[in-house]
């Protein structure tokens, strides 16, 4: 089953790369423009859990990963074999100045609020998400934050340092 | 006090915005949620997690592998250990250790006595804001007691710091299991008393039966696990299905309900508890001797190959997963974090709170067993 997925994915998208891991991951890189069709071909061959999505700066790259996690949960409520036991793992990646993407609220609608999140945090732009307002931080942030080139302890000296010590 | 604001309509059929937020007696934890009501209906719920956002994520790529341990522990309160763990277990896979066996069982005892006091806790805080002051000063009360295992054994009451990569830090101390047993026992022989006072009673039923109901469909939809997913049918625990630490050791049993209600999560809730002492009985009966730890490299030193890791574990609220990405470096280079009550506090509250009345919104939120410092990390 895990052989064919890999076949099928290589056979119906172009640019597409699979790779296996010995561990039961199944790392599946892809172009941006084909994320949701190849999300939507995953959930229908099963995949039907997106677990996470998470983003991650290659500065020295100049690109933004992003990262959907899949699993699947049980078949009729009880069955979870080998075939459910994967993982896989789609990512893309897309230059740091320009990060934009589809959004996928209408595969896996639990992604709403991680698309929302990454775009708070990394900077990239989701087309299509219905609320794309922040999520968890109230201030406005030059980069986004968690951007490997935004220095925490430097923001928090200019944010907070005029703040005089308490003197007893 | 609760904010209102009036934004259309007028007489009883206006349209009020409610701000329903932490200060609110009907809220439990740091969250808050703007509510557009039409009398005491809910038309419709929105989110605002961020009271407790404390960027760990970011802060955990400023520190070393072993100095991360005392953070990792403060994303979920309630229940740090399966945090602890699913750190370590990253770690581990991304380094190459190998755990010794006794430390497995050790690690699988720790993570059913927190899910113990965890589940004491939920119910602290569902029978509580139900009005049940009695069953809710009794979980109080046992959770303390699971809680002086714990600072036996650890050091700490709360944060433990003690599952760490290559097993735990240290073995149990002498007559430790004897006092498991002991305070197990004592918690067990008040099950008839909760059950009479709290599960078995009327107003429970008649406050939880259709309060936020979830189908299997909507459930898999919106990404739930755990107590929420359960209760609508599923035997999916991770502990079963991709078994890590002990699990595989013993026989076990997954409970669930079919109806996907408040009523039917809190009784998941119950028998998981039953079935968790149950368990750490079985665990300490199988427990082998030998070593608890295997030695790792200098952590001041230690460099972890590059590459990349999803591992998950259940905790008490759910599928707790983590995906950890090393460099090569002394530091991890992305730490994620996917933890339950991010799905279940804010896309599946949202979407159980269309057509709830006002009263129902807390007993909803806390039946979906959100605790907000895991949504905001």
């Amino acid at each position: 089953m895990i052989a064919s997925l890999r076949t099928g994915l290589e056979a119906t998208f172009k640019g597409v790369e699979v790779t296996d891991r010995e561990d039961g991951m199944m790392f599946v890189l892809a172009p941006g423009e084909s994320i949701p069709a190849v999300l939507r071909y995953l959930r229908e061959h099963g995949l039907d859990h997106l677990a996470l999505v998470s983003c991650v700066d290659w500065i020295e790259e100049g690109e933004l990963e992003v990262v959907y996690l899949l699993t699947c949960y049980m078949r009729n409520n009880t069955d979870y074999g080998p075939e459910q036991r994967r993982h896989v793992l789609l990512r893309t990646k897309l230059p740091r100045e320009s990060a934009e993407l589809d959004s996928v609220i209408g595969i896996f609608e639990n992604a709403e609020p991680h698309e929302r999140e990454i775009h708070e945090l990394y900077g990239v732009h989701f087309e299509g998400h219905p609320r794309l307002i922040p999520l968890f931080l109230e201030r406005g942030y030059e980069i986004p934050p968690f951007r490997k080139d935004f220095d925490t302890r430097q923001y928090v000296e200019k944010t907070f340092g005029a703040i005089p010590p308490v003197e007893d | 006090m609760a904010q209102i604001s009036e934004i259309a309509g007028s007489g009883s059929g206006r349209e009020l915005e409610l701000y329903f937020g932490p200060q609110h007696l009907g809220m439990v934890g740091n969250f808050s949620i703007t509510l557009k009501v039409e009398g005491d209906r809910v038309l419709k719920a929105t989110a605002n997690p961020g009271y407790l956002h404390r960027g760990f994520e970011k802060l955990m790529e400023y520190r070393t592998w072993i100095q991360n341990f005392p953070m990792v522990c403060r994303i979920n309160v309630v229940e740090p250990d399966s945090m602890e763990m699913v750190y370590a277990m990253a770690v581990e896979k991304l380094a190459g250790i190998e755990v010794p066996e006794r430390a497995q069982y050790i690690r699988s005892i720790c993570l059913e006595l927190a899910r113990v006091s965890s589940h004491l806790f939920g119910l602290w805080a569902y029978s509580n804001m139900l009005g049940f002051d009695t069953p809710a000063q009794w979980a109080m009360y046992h959770r303390d007691l699971v809680l002086d295992l714990f600072e036996e054994l650890t050091g700490g009451r709360v944060y433990h710091i003690y599952l760490w990569p290559g097993g735990v830090r240290r073995d149990f101390p002498k007559g430790f299991r004897d006092r498991i047993v002991h305070t197990l026992h004592s918690i067990g022989g008040w099950v008839p008393d909760y059950d009479a006072t709290f599960f078995n009673n009327r107003l429970f039923y008649e406050r939880a039966r259709g309060v936020g109901q979830l189908s299997q469909e909507q459930a898999k939809a919106l990404g739930a696990t755990g107590p929420v997913l359960r209760a609508t049918g599923m035997k999916f625990d991770i502990r079963k299905v991709e078994p890590y630490a002990a699990y595989d050791k013993v026989d076990w049993e997954v409970p669930t309900r079919q109806e996907g209600d408040a009523y039917s999560r809190i009784w998941v809730v119950r028998d998981e508890l039953i079935e968790s002492v149950h368990m750490v009985f079985k665990l300490l009966d199988a427990m082998p001797d030998g070593e608890v730890y295997n030695r790792i490299p200098n952590p001041f030193k230690w460099r972890i190959p590059p590459g990349e890791a999803y591992v998950r574990c259940e905790s008490s609220r759910g599928e707790l997963g983590l995906y950890l990405v090393s460099n090569g470096g002394d530091k991890p280079y992305r730490v994620h974090f996917r933890t339950p009550s991010y799905p279940h506090g804010l896309t599946i509250l949202e979407k159980a709170l269309e057509g709830a009345s006002i009263a129902d919104v807390g007993n909803t939120m806390i039946s979906l067993y959100v605790v907000a410092p895991e949504i905001d990390r």
